[in-house]
C-alpha cells in the first residue's frame, strides 16, 4: 500500500476504495454518509448503499468512538459501554480528526462479542446531545490480538459445526505453541450465540423448562439466556462430547469439573457425592424422562392386572412426577391437589353457571 | 466470481468466503474447486479489504494437503511485503501468517528471492 497523507475533513466520510489514508483507515459504508471529496464521487454512487461484509478481519475488541459532546462525559460514557462487557482500557484519542465540539474515543473491551453487542447498541445513539459514531478498530490490535482472535474464530466454528478440525488447528499451531491457546473465550463467545447457534443442541436439553412451567416455545430463548453460561456450557460440554481432546478447553464456573467427567455424571445420575452439583440440563432431561415414563403409566394405567376392558387411552392425568427432593415432592403434591380440587370445583360449577343465564357478550366501548 | 471486474463484488466474495472457509464441508470444496489460486490473484487487488480478507481467507485453508499451494513461494513473498506495510491491519496479518503458516526456511527462502528480482505477485495498484 503507498503512503497517503492524512486528508480528513470529517471524519464520517466514506472513503472509496484505495483513497484512505494510512493513519486512520476507518472506513463507514455502513453509514450511508455522502462523500465529501470530489474524486470519490465515481465510487460513492453504486456502493453507498449497500452494506458492509463484516469478516473477523473487521471485528475488534477495539472500538472507536466519535462525536463524544466535548462536556467532560467520559466517565458516563465509559460506563454506558460498560453495560454490555468488561472493558480493559479506555483513553480519548486526542490525534484523530473530530468535528468541533466532540472528541473521539478508544475503547478496549475484554471480549470480542462484547464489543460486538456494544457496537450495534451504541452505534447512532445519542449521547448527552449529540449522535455516538461506534465502529471497529482493528488496527490498534497487537499481532498476539490478532493471531487470539483468528484463534478464536476457528475455535467457534469448529465447536458450531460440531467438527473435529483440531487437527488442521494442531497441525498449524504446533510449532508455534508456546502460550495455551485454552481462554474462556470460546465459552463466553458461544454464550453470546446462544440465540442462534445453540438452540438446536440445547433444546432437548431445555426442553424441560418449558414443559414444566407451560410456557410456549418462544420462551425457550429467554430460558436460555438468562440462565448463564452454566447451562450454556453444560449444553456445549454434553452436546460435544465426541470433539477431540485437543479442543476440551477448561470450563470456568468455579472449579467445575472438565466436560469428561461432566459426561460421566450424566451416565451415572445417582452418583451421590455430586447431586448438589449436577448440571440442570441432566435434572431436566431426568424429570423429562420421569415424566414421560409417568405419562405412559397414566394412560396405560399402572395396574398389573388389568381387569376391565380399556378402550383407548385413559384421561392424561396431571403426571406424578418424583422430584428427587423431599420438599419439592411435597410442593409438588400440594400443587397437584390444588390443581385437582380447582378443576373439580371449576366442572362443578359450570354446568349450573350455563342453566342460569347466558352469558352477556362483552361489547366493545369504544 | 473472484475475476469479476467490479472490486466491491470481489470484496463482498472474498469476505463471504472468508466467513464460511472454516467450515470443513465448505473448505474441501473451495479447496478442490481450486479456490486458493483465485485467492492468491485478489492479493494483488487494490481494495483493501479484499486483500484482507485474502490473507485470512488463506490462511483458514492451510491444511497439510493445501499448504504447498496456500504458502508457495509467490504468496509468502506476498506477505514478506504486507508485513512491511503501514497498514496496521495488513502487516499483522501477514506477520500471523508468516510465523503460524509458514516454515521458517520458506520464509527465508523468499526473503533472499525478494532480494534478487520482483517476481511473484504484483504490488497491488494502490
Amino acid at each position: 500500500m503507498k503512503s497517503q497523507s492524512c486528508s480528513f475533513t470529517l471524519p464520517r466520510v466514506y472513503h472509496g476504495p484505495g483513497t484512505e489514508s494510512l493513519v486512520y483507515p476507518h472506513r463507514d459504508k455502513g453509514h450511508h454518509r455522502p462523500a465529501i471529496s470530489g474524486h470519490q464521487a465515481i465510487h460513492t454512487e453504486e456502493t453507498v448503499w449497500m452494506s458492509q461484509v463484516y469478516t473477523i478481519n473487521l471485528e475488534s475488541r477495539y472500538l472507536l468512538i466519535q462525536g463524544v459532546p466535548a462536556l467532560g462525559v467520559m466517565k458516563e460514557l465509559v460506563e454506558q459501554f460498560a453495560l454490555y462487557g468488561a472493558i480493559e482500557e479506555y483513553h480519548a484519542l486526542d490525534e484523530y480528526p473530530a468535528e468541533q465540539f466532540t472528541e473521539v474515543y478508544l475503547l478496549k473491551f475484554q471480549k470480542l462479542h462484547c464489543a460486538r453487542v456494544a457496537k450495534k447498541k451504541m452505534d447512532e445513539r445519542s449521547f448527552f446531545g449529540s449522535l455516538l459514531h461506534v465502529c471497529y478498530a482493528p488496527e490498534f490490535e497487537t499481532v498476539q490480538e490478532t493471531r487470539e482472535k483468528l484463534q478464536d474464530r476457528r475455535k467457534y466454528i469448529a465447536k458450531a459445526t460440531n467438527q473435529g478440525d483440531c487437527f488442521v488447528l494442531k497441525k498449524v499451531e504446533g510449532p508455534k505453541k508456546t502460550e495455551t491457546s485454552e481462554h474462556d473465550c470460546p465459552w463466553s463467545t458461544s454464550g453470546s450465540y446462544a440465540a442462534s447457534n445453540w438452540n438446536p443442541s440445547c433444546f432437548t436439553s431445555s426442553h424441560g423448562i418449558s414443559h414444566n412451567t407451560g410456557h410456549p416455545s418462544g420462551n425457550h430463548n429467554q430460558s436460555l439466556l438468562t440462565s448463564p453460561h452454566y447451562d450454556n456450557n453444560c449444553a456445549e460440554a454434553s452436546g460435544y462430547f465426541g470433539q477431540n481432546t485437543s479442543l476440551t478447553p477448561s470450563v470456568h464456573l468455579g472449579g467445575r469439573t472438565p466436560p469428561a467427567s461432566l459426561m460421566q455424571q450424566r451416565m451415572v445420575p445417582t452418583y451421590s457425592g455430586i447431586d448438589r452439583f449436577m448440571p440442570r440440563t441432566t435434572h431436566l432431561q431426568e424429570r423429562k424422562r420421569k415424566r414421560e415414563e409417568g405419562n405412559r403409566f397414566s394412560l396405560l394405567g399402572t395396574n398389573a392386572d388389568n381387569t376391565e376392558v380399556i378402550i383407548g387411552p385413559q384421561l392424561p392425568q396431571i403426571p406424578k412426577v418424583d422430584m428427587d427432593d423431599e420438599s419439592l415432592n411435597t410442593s409438588a403434591t400440594l400443587i397437584r391437589n390444588k390443581l385437582k380440587e380447582v378443576a373439580d370445583s371449576v366442572s362443578v360449577e359450570k354446568p349450573e353457571s350455563r342453566s342460569a343465564k347466558p352469558v352477556v357478550k362483552q361489547r366493545r366501548r369504544i | 466470481m473472484l475475476t469479476e471486474d467490479n472490486e466491491t463484488l470481489v470484496e463482498f466474495a472474498v469476505g463471504g468466503l472468508c466467513n464460511l472457509c472454516l467450515d470443513k464441508t465448505n473448505k474441501e470444496y473451495i479447496l478442490e474447486a481450486n479456490g486458493v489460486e483465485a485467492i492468491i490473484n485478489c492479493l494483488s487487488s487494490p481494495n483493501e479489504e479484499t486483500v484482507v480478507s485474502a490473507v485470512t481467507t488463506l490462511m483458514f485453508l492451510t491444511t497439510p494437503q493445501s499448504r504447498h499451494q496456500t504458502t508457495a513461494l509467490p504468496v509468502v513473498e506476498c506477505m514478506l511485503r504486507f508485513s512491511l506495510s503501514a497498514n496496521k491491519r495488513l502487516s499483522n496479518l501477514a506477520t500471523l501468517f508468516l510465523e503460524d503458516y509458514c516454515s521458517p526456511p520458506q520464509v527465508e527462502e523468499a526473503r533472499n528471492l525478494s532480494k534478487h528480482t520482483a517476481v511473484g505477485i504484483p504490488l497491488p495498484k494502490d
